[in-house]
């Protein structure tokens, strides 16, 4: 025989029911607007770093002569106007990302995050398992990623990116390179750590990290980039220099007090050791 | 009209059924009712071993001592700006306070090594060749906190646990927090920026394996987020993350005492 539950009961029974099973899957909530957090690096991230300025950074040869030829300025042609930081720059630059999650209908899965960065376009990063493109497959700013939780972790990997740079003085990145993240939440704050693997351009993985707090009250514009001449030049000019003639290409090291090899990057210049090679270089400092 | 009534059958069968489709053991996990036991034994990542910094960013702050005055990205008070302007590696060593830039709020942004290890079964250790400092990390919470203050300060440590997400079968992660006070006042940085001895600092380790990538091989990382709150020296939460990759061994470790001046 079947009693009639009463109204204290079902409040228990149903208190205990959402106790019990919520969540089911503790995917870390990443979505929302963020805000790069600049506690350090700031001059490099946000005004931009020195020409010639590669510490820590994992170049080899081929890079430092591409970067020689670079002159800040080709960033106002109107092929470069509009053209987003790649995946691999943007999370070091200065820009906020709006992170909207697109759910299933009906089973309620995340099937893709979108990363929307301010200047940017649209980023989806594939949450169904679905495989990469094949190697003939176009490659975009943002390349072709997709993610997986490795407990509340995001790890994103990305493939087909466009030739870009990983900082803002022209030091190349090949479309040849991949991309790894992880996305570690911790309270409102994202720690946003990003390898780059470039067997072009780079003798050793390049990884960095940073930060991006959690911002109520931030709305990420949309951005109808529009082209417009800025500086006056003859068709078909690309600001360059030529190899040997940059006449700024070494300042960073007058800028910074610096040994030249220190300025000029290289993997040995990540580790600890290198402290000793600067003592050699500069007993005086 | 009783057959229109939910029952107490109908709806703890109902109930029984909702916890055996939906909850797996590891959000019971997440609730904070995840596995007991010393903590080496449930450690969901493996910390372990010899790691070294690889400096991509923070260079020209952390290989070399950046020029009196140069604060870029602190957030200093008045008075910790009063202090770093003051900054006199000679008289630190004078003083016999060459360990300031060596204590935890410090010494894991100095370019080195990491050897971290479980000095028992509820406390991880962490060893510096920068230095030559050791932190404890005390998973036990009846461990009591000094007294006195000290570079090192006291650290209470836990686990931070999570699902395994939305594919099945995937494992369980988690993280390392750490919530450190009773530090002595020391430097943030080597020019003297100053953090004050009513700091807490709250880390967080990650570490992961990353298989071969692009041609280039697999490695291990682990990284450390930390979030400062010093109500003296800065004028807001500050924060930083340093990256570290493992090491096969300690051939490479290189104890160095602490200097004033590099």
């Amino acid at each position: 025989m079947n009693r009639v539950i009463s109204f204290p009961g079902l409040v228990m029974v149903l208190a205990i029911g959402m106790f019990l099973s919520d969540p089911a899957f503790a995917q870390m909530d990443i979505s929302g607007q963020w805000g790069p957090v600049f506690d350090e690096d700031r001059d490099e991230r946000a005004g931009g770093p020195e020409l010639g300025e590669y510490m820590g950074m994992p170049i080899n040869d081929a890079s430092r002569a591409r970067a020689e030829l670079w002159d800040s300025s080709i960033q106002s042609l109107p092929e470069w106007q509009c053209r987003p930081h790649g995946v691999d720059y943007i999370t070091r630059g200065p820009s906020d990302p709006f992170i909207t999650a697109e759910i299933d209908p009906v089973t309620r899965n995340i099937v893709a995050y979108h990363m929307e960065w301010l200047r940017s376009v649209d980023r989806p990063v594939y949450m169904d398992g679905r495989p990469h493109p094949g190697p003939n497959e176009p490659h975009t700013w943002s390349g072709f990623s997709t993610g997986e939780w490795v407990g509340d972790v995001l790890r994103i990997h990305t493939t087909h990116i466009k030739e870009d740079y990983i900082r803002r003085n022209g030091l190349p990145r090949s479309d040849r390179a991949e991309v790894v993240e992880y996305l570690i939440r911790n309270d409102d704050v994202i720690t946003w750590t990003t390898i780059t693997y470039d067997p072009i351009y780079l003798e050793e993985p390049l990884i960095r990290t940073g930060e991006f707090l959690w911002e109520r009250n931030q709305q990420v514009p949309p951005y109808p980039c529009t082209v417009v001449t800025e500086v006056d030049r003859p068709v078909g000019f690309v600001p360059h220099y030529f190899p040997g003639e940059n006449p700024y290409a070494l300042e960073a090291a007058g800028v910074y007090s610096l040994p030249l090899e220190a300025t000029q990057g290289g993997p040995e210049t990540m580790y600890p050791e290198f402290k000793q090679r600067i003592r050699e270089l500069m007993p005086e400092r | 009209m009783s057959d229109r009534n939910i029952t107490w059958s109908h709806l703890l069968g109902g109930l029984l059924l909702a916890i055996l489709l939906v909850v797996p053991s590891n959000a019971l996990a997440q609730r904070g009712r995840g596995p007991q036991g010393p903590a080496q034994e449930i450690a969901p990542i493996d910390p372990t071993g010899y790691w070294v910094s690889v400096v991509t960013e923070g260079w020209r702050h952390r290989m070399v001592v950046a020029s009196k005055g140069d604060y870029e990205s602190t957030a200093m008070t008045p008075a910790a700006e009063e202090i770093a302007d003051a900054w006199d590696p000679d008289a630190d060593a004078a003083a016999g306070e060459e360990c300031r830039y060596y204590g935890a709020g410090g010494v894991m942004r100095i370019p080195g090594r990491l050897h971290i290890t479980w000095e028992d079964e509820n406390t991880l250790r962490i060893d510096t060749d920068a230095g030559t400092q050791t932190r404890m990390l005390h998973f036990d919470p009846s461990v009591e906190a000094p007294d006195e203050n000290a570079w090192q300060g006291f650290s209470r440590a836990e686990w931070t646990r999570a699902g395994g997400g939305r594919e099945p079968g995937s494992e369980p992660a988690g993280r390392l927090k750490v919530v450190t006070d009773h530090m002595n006042m020391g430097y943030l940085r080597r020019n003297g920026v100053p953090y004050s001895n009513q700091t807490v600092m709250t880390e967080y380790l990650f570490s992961f394996d990353e298989p071969s990538v692009a041609g280039f091989p697999a490695d291990s990382w682990l990284v450390l987020t930390a979030f400062y709150e010093d109500p003296l020296y800065l004028t807001r939460r500050y924060m930083q993350s340093t990256h570290y990759k493992k090491e096969p061994n300690g051939a490479k470790w290189n104890p160095t005492p602490c200097s004033a001046y590099e």
